[in-house]
């Protein structure tokens, strides 16, 4: 189970890194015009990159999860996998968020997308943590 | 062991045949949840909008019907224009107890003097509105003044200003409605002077001017009076306006209920092979289990367990397998449904709004038990045989 995890792990963080690159506002051709002329990408671009900063990490916790076989290091990914998640949703909703027009792409496809796979990247980390434990309490 | 432990024993000892078996459950179940969702969701949706307009009948100029649809439902801009004194001539019918007339705008496209491209936008006559004037009275104690508007729960203005640019023209944002996940709530509201107000300023202040034909309206709502007949309210409209279409409330959306009963019908088909199929898979793995595990149950039998026990904890099993599945998969659909809701509106071209906690408890409630029943329908038969044979044959096989 933990090894199916970790690969589920792995693509989730797939989905956060790349999803973003094709459904923020600058992808489809739109930015912020400035008083002098010059454009700027839209705080979507910006959930996008940090993005990029959960899907590294999450992608290693995954690789570990596969690789793994101490019950202390289960517990430290599994850790480490549900503050990831709870990041992946925190950047489009809180921290830095979207546009505000919920018309636009990154309204209908990129925030709905990351807080998903946030979402199931915190269950995978629980279910790491809860099978790792059980397995644990077995071999005692 | 009770039977509980004997069947998660059972379910962690072979992961792939629990894997394939909950996988069905989960299908059936988000399949049979996302379907509820979307359907009753339009239905409601649907239901809410012809409430939010608080007529009884809409008179719209004769070929406009399909505009005005799109216009309440998808938030698609609609213009036409058919004479004021229309309202005077509605008025006078016998069984009619209130008319308002109404005026249905929309900004410019990808204009500079615009905060929103394309937003439809409905004004209405204070001195006579019986729909959104009610609202404005109960939530804000007074009507809206000049230059001020209600938006539908999708308009926002910038934040700490409250207000939105309309044709170079800036309106004061003073409430949202609730939504009703229709295209009224991308709609705005305002009065017939604040209309004026912007067409006249527009001339300077807009990329291009709003026009609005003069002693022209867009339509005309009809509130009856208690006990009166619909259909000849409608009847004496159209003897007396040959130019103009009268739609009952009641009647309204026909063509998106049309598309919707269409689409039911398909979701119907499909979900009936998905369970058929899932149901045909589930037995399959169960009647192979059976099978694989003869001699094991032979041991259990040989050991004191009645047949009973061995039946009751195959479809412990079953249920626990299907518990699980269901429940993943009711989770995923609700997530997906909720989060998505925006793109589902947008690609299925038919509103639909969530329902309340307590109604979505019951359609989840509906969902697991189909994961249960068609998990437990396959197991039944599988279960009933092997725990029929004989434990001494069993165990010699």
């Amino acid at each position: 189970m933990k090894k199916i995890m970790g690969g589920f792990s792995i693509i989730l963080a797939l989905v956060i890194g790349i999803l973003p690159i094709f459904t923020d506002c600058q992808s489809q051709g739109r930015s912020l015009e400035l008083v002098n002329g010059k454009t700027v990408p839209m705080k979507c671009h910006w959930t996008g990159i940090a993005e990029i900063g959960v899907a590294i990490p999450l992608g290693l916790v995954g690789v570990s999860e596969i690789l793994s076989k101490r019950k202390e290091t289960f517990n430290f990914l599994s850790l480490m996998g549900v503050a990831l998640g709870s990041l992946a949703i925190l950047f489009p909703t809180v921290l830095i968020g979207v546009c505000a027009n919920p018309d636009m792409v990154c309204n209908m496809i990129m925030k709905p997308g990351l807080v998903l796979s946030g979402s199931l990247a915190i269950v995978a980390s629980v279910v790491v943590f809860i099978t790792s434990r059980k397995v644990a309490e077995a071999n005692l | 062991m009770n039977l509980f432990q004997l069947a998660l024993k059972n379910i962690s000892g072979n992961s792939f045949r629990s894997g394939v078996v909950s996988l069905c459950a989960l299908l059936v179940a988000a399949f049979a949840l996302t379907t509820t969702l979307l359907m009753r969701g339009a239905e409601n949706s649907l239901r809410l909008a012809i409430d939010r307009l608080g007529a009884d009948i809409i008179v719209v100029p004769a070929g406009s019907e399909a505009k005005i649809e799109s216009a309440l439902l998808m938030g698609v801009p609609a213009r036409f224009w058919m004479p004021q004194d229309n309202v005077n001539k509605i008025a006078v019918i016998p069984g009619i107890e209130a008319v308002s007339p109404q005026l249905y705008l929309a900004t410019l496209t990808g204009a500079d003097c615009c905060s929103v491209s394309d937003m439809f936008m409905i004004a209405y006559d204070p001195q006579t509105d019986f729909t959104i004037q009610p609202w404005l009275n109960q939530k804000l104690g007074n009507g809206l003044r000049l230059g001020e508007v209600v938006g539908g729960s999708y308009i926002f203005a910038t934040e700490g200003v409250q207000n939105i640019k309309v044709f170079g023209y800036l309106v004061t944002l003073k409430a949202n409605l609730e939504p009703t996940g229709t295209g009224l709530d991308q709609s705005m509201f305002f009065t017939f002077n604040t209309a004026y107000d912007i067409a006249q300023k527009s001339a300077t202040q807009a990329e291009e001017a709003l026009v609005i034909p003069p002693d022209s309206i867009s339509a005309v709502l009809v509130k009856a009076a208690p006990g009166s007949d619909l259909y000849v309210i409608s009847a004496q409209i159209m003897r007396e306006l040959p130019e103009v279409t009268p739609i009952l409330s009641s009647n309204m959306f026909q063509s998106y209920r049309q598309q919707m009963t269409g689409l039911l019908k398909t979701i119907l088909v499909i979900m009936g092979i998905t369970l058929g199929l899932s149901v045909v898979l589930i037995g399959l793995v169960f009647s192979m289990a059976a099978n694989e595990r003869r001699k094991e149950l032979g041991v259990i039998r040989a050991l004191g367990a009645t047949r009973r026990f061995v039946f009751q904890s195959l479809l412990m099993e079953a249920s626990l397998l299907a518990f699980l599945g269901g429940a993943t998969g009711i989770g995923l659909a609700v997530l997906s449904v909720y989060l998505f809701r925006k793109l589902l509106i947008v690609s299925l071209g038919f509103p639909f709004i969530l329902p309340s906690p307590a109604v979505l408890l019951l359609q989840i409630s509906i969902g697991l038990l189909l994961a249960l029943f068609s998990v437990n329908l396959a197991a039944l038969f599988p279960a009933i045989k092997i725990s029929r044979q004989d434990p001494a044959v069993a165990m010699r096989e």
